[in-house]
Formats: C-alpha cells, sequence, structure tokens
C-alpha cells in the first residue's frame, strides 16, 4: 500500500491541519480579538446604554481624559495594586507553611488532608464572597470569637469601615486561593530530588536552613511562574469584592473591574468603562504579561 | 524523606497548625451549608448550636418562588456544552499543530495563552454591545461561547502538550494500516489524550460552573445559571442569609463533589498549568 505523507504539506495543498486549527482559531477572534480592539476603538466615541449607533459621537481621548479627573477611578486601580501585593504575599506565605508542612507528614496522612484542603479552590468566588459576608457580619461569628477575648468590633471593623474593608476582602481571597499555591508548591517539592536533603543533613543543616539553601532556590522557577499567574488573576479581581463588599463602604474597596462595571452597567457610561477596562488591560500586561513573556523566553530558550 | 529528629514540641506544633488549618478550612463551609437548614432566628444565634434539627424550608422557597430549578438546569447545561466545545476544539486544534509539524504552531499555542492575561470586564462590555447587536443576548449560547473563549487557550495548549508526547511511529503505522489523519485522531490519538481531557474537564467545568460576570450581563431571566441566581441575593443592601445559603449551598456542592471524583486530575492540571507555565 502506498504510504501518504501523514504531515501537512503546504505545497501539496493539504488544509487539514489549517481547518483542525481553524474552530479555535475562531472563537478566539470573534469572542476575543474582536470585543477587544473593538471596545479600544469604542474608547474614543462617547457611548451610552442606547446602542443604535456606538460610533457616532468621536470624542478623541476624552474618556482618558475624564480618568485623570476621576478620583475614584484612581482609588479603583491604587485598590486592585493593593489587592493583587497584599493577597499574593498572603497566599504565598500561608501556601508555602502548609505545603512545607504537609511534604513533611506521612504519605498517607496528608492523602487524607489534601482533598479536604483543596475544597475552597472549587468553590465560586461570588459565593466565598457571600461565605465571607456572614463571617464579618456584626451578628456573625467573627466577633462572637473576638468576644471570647474581650476583643469587639470597634478593634477590627471588618467590612463596615473604609480601614478595613479591602483588608476584608484580601483575607476571603486568601481562604480560597491558598489551597492552590499549596497544591503547586507540593507538586514542586516532590521534583527535588531526596538527596538534596540527605547530603544536607549529614553536613548538619536543619529543617530551616535546607529549606531557605535548597528547597527555595529550586522552587525559583515554580515561584515565579505562581507569582504572574497570581498577579494577572488577581488583579482583575471582581466576584469576590461584588459579593462581600459591593467596593464599599465609599468606594474604600472598589477595584478596577468593579468600577468599570458600575459605570458600564449601572452608570450608563459604555465608552467611559471601555477606556478604564483598557487601561485595566495596558497595567496587566506592562506589570505581569510582559515579565511572563520573557519568564517564557528565557525557558524556551534553555 | 528525610525524617530529621523532632522533639516532641516540634511535633506538638506542628499538629496544632494542621488543625488550624482544618478548622479554616473547613467552619466557614460548613457555616454556610448549615445556615441552610437552619430557621432564620437561629442563624443569628451565637455561639451557633452544633445539633439541631435540619429544616429544608429554605431549599423549598428557593426552587418554589425564585426558580433554582431551572437556574439549576441552566447551569448544567451551560457548563456541560461549553466542556464538550473547549475539549473537542481544543484538542482538534492542538493535533492541527502536531500534524503541520512546524515550530509555528507551539509558539501560537503559547501566543494564545497571553488571553489568560485579559481582564473579564475588557472583553464583556464590547462583547456585550456586539451580542446585544446581534441579538444574542439573553441566550444561553451567548454565555457558553464567551465561557469557551475564556477556556479554550488553556485546553488548547495543554492537549498541545500532550499531542506533542505522542510518539510520530505511533500515528505513521495507523496511516501505513489505511487510517485516514482524521481517524487516527478519533482512534488513536484521542483515547490516548484521557488524562488530558480528564483535567481539562473539571477544570472547565468549574469555571463555568463558577463564572459570574459574563453570566451576569449575558443572561436573562429566562437563562440564569446558578451564579447569577445567587447574586441576586447579595445585590441587595441586606442578605436573606436563609436562602442565599440555601442557593449557595445549591450550588457549590454539586461541584464539589465533582471535584472531590477528579480530585487527582484537578491536581494535575493546575500543577501542569502553573509548573510548566
Amino acid at each position: 500500500m502506498k504510504t501518504r505523507n501523514f504531515y501537512w504539506s503546504l505545497e501539496k495543498g493539504d488544509l487539514l491541519s489549517v481547518l483542525l486549527i481553524l474552530p479555535t482559531f475562531l472563537i478566539i477572534f470573534f469572542i476575543m480579538i474582536l470585543p477587544l480592539s473593538y471596545g479600544f476603538l469604542l474608547s474614543f466615541f462617547d457611548v451610552g446604554f442606547g446602542l443604535s449607533n456606538p460610533t457616532e459621537n468621536f470624542i478623541g481621548l476624552d474618556n482618558y481624559r475624564r480618568f485623570l479627573n476621576d478620583s475614584i477611578a484612581q482609588r479603583a486601580i491604587l485598590n486592585t495594586l493593593i489587592f493583587s501585593f497584599g493577597a499574593i504575599a498572603g497566599t504565598f506565605f500561608f501556601g508555602t507553611v502548609n505545603a512545607v508542612l504537609l511534604h513533611k507528614l506521612s504519605r498517607r496522612f496528608s492523602a487524607v488532608l489534601r482533598p479536604l484542603l483543596i475544597m475552597p479552590l472549587l468553590i465560586s468566588p461570588l459565593i466565598v464572597g457571600l461565605i465571607w459576608r456572614y463571617i464579618y457580619d456584626p451578628q456573625g461569628i467573627l466577633y462572637w470569637f473576638l468576644g471570647l477575648f474581650g476583643l469587639g468590633i470597634q478593634h477590627f471593623p471588618g467590612v463596615t469601615a473604609s480601614s478595613t474593608a479591602l483588608l476584608s476582602t484580601i483575607i476571603a481571597h486568601w481562604w480560597q486561593v491558598t489551597p492552590f499555591i499549596i497544591i503547586v508548591l507540593t507538586a514542586g517539592l516532590l521534583s527535588i530530588p531526596e538527596e538534596y536533603y540527605e547530603a544536607a543533613y549529614v553536613d548538619g543543616a536543619g529543617a530551616f536552613s535546607s529549606f531557605f539553601r535548597i528547597t527555595l532556590p529550586l522552587l525559583k522557577n515554580t515561584y515565579m511562574v505562581i507569582l504572574l499567574l497570581s498577579g494577572v488573576d488577581t488583579f482583575r479581581v471582581f466576584d469576590i469584592i461584588f459579593s462581600l463588599t459591593g467596593g464599599g463602604p465609599n468606594n474604600s474597596s472598589v477595584s478596577i473591574s468593579i468600577y468599570a462595571h458600575s459605570q458600564a452597567f449601572n452608570q450608563a457610561n459604555m465608552s467611559y468603562a471601555m477606556a478604564l477596562s483598557t487601561i485595566a488591560m495596558f497595567i496587566t500586561f506592562v506589570v505581569f504579561g510582559i515579565p511572563f513573556i520573557r519568564h517564557n523566553i528565557k525557558k524556551s530558550k534553555s | 524523606m528525610v525524617r530529621f529528629k523532632r522533639k516532641w514540641y516540634v511535633k506538638l506544633m506542628m499538629a496544632v497548625l494542621i488543625m488550624v488549618a482544618l478548622v479554616w478550612t473547613l467552619v466557614p463551609i460548613y457555616i454556610v451549608v448549615s445556615n441552610a437548614f437552619r430557621a432564620t432566628l437561629d442563624i443569628h444565634q451565637m455561639p451557633p448550636q452544633l445539633i439541631f434539627k435540619p429544616i429544608f424550608i429554605h431549599f423549598q422557597r428557593i426552587f418554589e418562588f425564585d426558580n433554582f430549578g431551572r437556574f439549576f438546569r441552566n447551569s448544567l447545561v451551560i457548563s456541560t456544552t461549553t466542556t464538550f466545545l473547549s475539549i473537542m476544539m481544543g484538542s482538534l486544534a492542538a493535533y492541527g499543530v502536531k500534524l503541520c509539524r512546524s515550530s509555528w504552531g507551539r509558539r501560537l499555542s503559547n501566543t494564545l495563552l497571553l488571553g489568560r492575561m485579559v481582564p473579564a470586564i475588557t472583553i464583556l462590555i464590547p462583547l456585550f454591545i456586539m451580542m446585544n447587536r446581534a441579538g444574542l443576548t439573553g441566550t444561553r449560547a451567548a454565555v457558553i461561547l464567551a465561557h469557551t473563549s475564556l477556556t479554550l487557550p488553556f485546553v488548547t495548549w495543554l492537549m498541545t502538550g500532550f499531542i506533542e508526547g505522542i510518539p510520530d511511529e505511533l500515528l505513521e503505522a495507523a496511516n501505513a494500516e489505511g487510517c485516514s489523519r482524521l481517524m487516527a485522531f478519533f482512534r488513536i490519538v484521542f483515547p490516548l489524550l484521557r488524562p488530558a481531557v480528564a483535567s481539562a474537564a473539571i477544570l472547565v467545568m468549574q469555571t463555568s460552573w463558577n463564572e459570574l460576570i459574563f453570566s451576569l450581563q449575558l443572561t436573562n431571566i429566562r437563562t440564569f445559571p446558578l451564579t447569577v441566581g445567587v447574586a441576586r441575593y447579595v445585590g441587595a443592601v441586606s442578605v436573606d442569609w436563609g436562602r442565599s445559603s440555601a442557593a449557595a449551598t445549591i450550588t457549590m456542592v454539586p461541584i464539589i463533589i465533582f471535584g472531590f471524583l477528579m480530585q487527582k486530575y484537578l491536581i494535575s492540571g493546575m500543577t501542569a498549568g502553573a509548573v510548566k507555565g
């Protein structure tokens, strides 16, 4: 039997691979690339909720100028950066501690614990916000618990005060996302050969110094990747704030996604919202995207 | 694993830390699930009664008055269709990348991952206008398309990695026996992808089932999924604790059970995404 060439060759006009890739390409094009370009275009127009002809009133850079004079929008950007930073710092710290702890336990025991610990990951962030809304309720379990130590709402006002609302959303985020860091770091820990630790042990290194001298340097790459992924994920935070504080009190916990969403769908400033979300995407790209690409290039070279 | 000789206080400290981690993780889930079965007055009673007679009034109400039966069906249709589309398209595209055997294919699938960086809100607002003009808002199709584009980049990337590992000889042997390339995909490649398909299935299902922001704007009362149903309780200043707990329980319990069953694949999918990056 004659063997046809199994692989694609353009010269023969064989288009099977193009056909296979086409559906994916079309979806990405129509539901991602096209809306992004369209949104960028519309951010130079004045678009309200009446959508008969969005490209009617060209206003140039007005929407971007408006951002420069909008203190709530700037607050939202700042809040989002604080949220990202706080969320990442906390999940990394608690994730590392727990991953190392689980790794030190007997395999059977950690096999029982792990499925319990990953439960929060499966819950919608919207519901996570709702759960924490119960917890932070003045009549809820948190203040009952603090009351046992003689502490009350005046010591930690939670979601009721501007000073702690954002922190409260960050804590709820820790609750949900720490398991993700545990899972990834556990996989990383398993990849480190035991001989390294044995050698360190023979040299008289204790648990702490072998962590800082062996574990951390060897997991640098893993940390780098989850840092960038977490950065991207936290910078678009919406659901958890939506259900926990709604951005309040007094816009103290408003994130850029929350603010753009309310500008678009509550205030009917569609084009201003598109300008805001374009700015959000730009910041994400500069802060997390470029390092991500550079990291990938470096890795594929080595 | 080297076991450092541990003093008793180190063991005690580890035990305490584990207890704290467990209580920290499980108590919030217990609170919401148990509230769903309590009378509204009892919910506010502190300390919470650990033993109480469960009542089902909140569940009854959300199904009878708030259409949660319909929302549940919508969620099921949206998330299973998204999962099917995403896996089919993603694995076919990955096979296409393999067949053309050029390095730009791999690069293309890496570039797709940049899609992860786009905040949902940046796509949503213009997409909402486009869908509106196309007359698609309010349909389940609109949400399914949005969720598919949200998950497709990752699925394609995951599948590309798996298909790359399939030896060329296998495909060539199939070809020699008269198997067309498309048939080879369904007979040989797809069965070998089973672990990747399982990982993609739980990750996509979870994403779609729990997604809020697209569902919120692209659906209407007939097509609301569960998350939007829950969101309708929390939008207001005060929250109806009983009903929202019941709604949250209905929403999270199925996906937690599914995640438990698919644990192994959930973990391998997440680590593949993060570690290989």
